[in-house]
């Protein structure tokens, strides 16, 4: 962030509205306070309102943050979070579609139908549901920035987290065709790729995705590193960053892109 | 914005071919982020007045020579160590073709130059950069790449061809620097109006039988999804980006500048 001539601050995203799905923690909330620090009204959202007003609590931005309750798996909760947004702040610019994850991992042999349908729901159906209702407010003021967050599961597969890679493959498949459409009327649509990153939603369900692959967490975390360049894992700040640059006036002519943020893993 | 505040603040940076378009573009962002820039072009007299505009007074300079020359390169890096103590950021963005022809009809002049100008330049730069870079655990390499560089159009072999081997260069590099402090990034821009596109233009399309420049231009911009070109400034954003502390998790990554209009 610069300093304007009058000693006012400037930031990259003065004037804007935000919205983060799951946003209390982990990555939403990194995208939430660099969104925050460059002069965005940031909506957050989360399940849990007690972990909420905490985080509102620690970040003290008063009223330039808001909580929305809200479970992003039930189509009516992700329409309420995005018009939600509009009624508190009067407007909505920025979607970041972050809240996602998979749990109860197997191998396809052994998979039931529910772990599948719980990713594809977390994942795929919230992208679809809070990106379509957020096209209602962004097309017709022809300024919009939306953001999926994916994953490096999203352009590669990894054996016994079918339900997470094949949620993130369609989320990515999604960003690709929504950026086709809505490409000349000033609304950019991307998605970003992170490496694992070990967040509360990975320690929670890490352990279990480990189990699937054979592994114990901590394996999984060093087969993840081992997997990279930089032979470590990812932090929520990399991912903010790339974010900002999207959400930004200069990220106009980014659309349609899906951008690893992974320490050289992803091959293409 | 300060010098001492910038998110290149006490960062050094050299740029092949800087004097105009996309190079200056990154120049000019770096400086206001407060780094210090070396440009570096063919043309004195052109640096020079770029020099001038910058209006960086010492904290920017110029290196004169063709980036297509393996001395201008190494000249380069080793000038930029010399005027400011350091390299951090090595950018390699000069490129571009010239009498491009479908390959039937391609000279091997015109081949080589295009190997020299996109792709041996880049290894050079890359390869003198990294020598000083990995002692010191510590640099970023920014390679300015294309959409050509995934994609493949009829009358430019040499440019889509060397444009994909850079992006096979940075990958390969990046992984054998990526525990270092070192990352090695592509940019992937789609069509941008520079002086070189327009200067070169009008003989691309016809190598590539799309009659004229503005068909030319028309082409690129009906196959992304903003249907306009690029800006350079958009370019130099993910520079700053990439460059910058922050990015210090990226690395081997090929990042699209492209308007929507690469597959992948």
């Amino acid at each position: 962030m610069g300093t304007g001539g009058l000693g006012v601050k400037m930031g990259a995203l003065d004037g804007r509205v935000a919205c983060v799905t799951g946003g209390t923690r982990g990555i939403g909330l990194a995208i939430a306070t660099a969104f925050l620090d460059e002069g965005a009204k940031v909506v957050i959202n989360g399940r849990d309102a007690a972990k909420a007003q905490r985080t509102l609590a620690e970040l003290g931005r008063g009223d330039q943050v808001h909580f929305i309750a809200g479970d992003v798996k039930k189509k009516d909760d992700c329409e309420a979070i995005v018009d939600g947004t509009v009624a508190h702040f009067g407007r909505i610019d920025i979607l970041v579609a972050n809240a996602g994850g998979a749990a109860d991992f197997a191998p396809i042999a052994q998979l039931p139908d529910e772990p599948m349908q719980d990713a594809l729901l977390w994942n795929f159906w919230h992208s679809f549901w809070v990106m379509r209702r957020a096209f209602n407010y962004m097309i017709p003021q022809q300024w919009g920035r939306i953001i999926n967050i994916s994953s490096v599961e999203g352009k590669v597969g990894k054996p016994g987290m079918s339900t997470y890679v094949a949620a993130k493959h369609a989320v990515n498949g999604l960003t690709k065709s929504a950026a086709k459409e809505v490409g000349t009327l000033g609304i950019t649509v991307n998605a970003l790729c992170p490496g694992v990153i070990e967040t509360d939603i990975v320690k929670e369900g890490g352990a279990g995705a480990a189990a699937a692959m054979g592994l114990t967490y901590d394996q999984l975390l060093a087969q993840f590193a081992a997997d990279s360049a930089i032979k470590r894992i990812n932090e929520v700040e990399d991912v903010a960053n790339v974010a900002v640059l999207l959400a930004s006036d200069i990220g106009a002519g980014i659309t349609g892109s899906l951008i690893s943020i992974d320490g050289g893993t992803a091959p293409y | 914005m300060s010098t001492s505040t910038g998110k290149l603040a006490g960062k050094v940076a050299c740029i092949t071919g800087g004097t105009r378009s996309i190079g200056r573009a990154m120049a000019e962002a770096f400086l206001a982020e407060g780094a210090r820039v070396v440009i570096n072009g063919r043309d004195e007299a052109k640096g020079r007045r770029a020099l001038a505009e910058l209006n960086a007074g010492d904290r920017a300079d110029f290196y004169g020579g063709d980036a297509a020359k393996q001395s201008t390169v190494e000249g380069l890096i080793d000038f930029t160590i010399a005027r400011f103590g350091q390299l951090d950021v090595c950018c390699l963005n000069s490129g571009g073709v010239q009498a491009t022809a479908p390959v039937f009809q391609m000279s091997d002049e015109e081949w080589n130059l295009e190997v020299d100008w996109n792709l041996n330049h880049v290894f050079w730069g890359m390869r003198k950069s990294l020598q000083y870079m990995i002692p010191r655990q510590s640099g970023r390499i920014i390679v300015t790449s294309s959409v050509e560089g995934k994609l493949g159009k009829p009358g430019l072999p040499g440019y889509v061809a060397t444009k994909h081997a850079v992006n096979g260069l940075v990958k390969s590099a990046a992984h054998e620097v990526g525990t270092l402090g070192i990352t090695v990034n592509a940019i992937l821009p789609g069509i941008i109006e520079t002086d070189i596109v327009r200067e070169t233009g009008p003989a691309s399309a016809v190598a590539m039988g799309v009659g004229s420049y503005e068909a030319l231009i028309e082409m690129f911009c009906s196959e992304s999804s903003i249907k306009r070109p690029n800006r350079v400034e958009e370019v130099a954003a993910v520079a700053v980006l990439l460059a910058s502390d922050a990015a210090r998790n990226m690395t081997g990554c090929l990042f699209p500048v492209d308007g929507g209009t690469l597959p992948y």
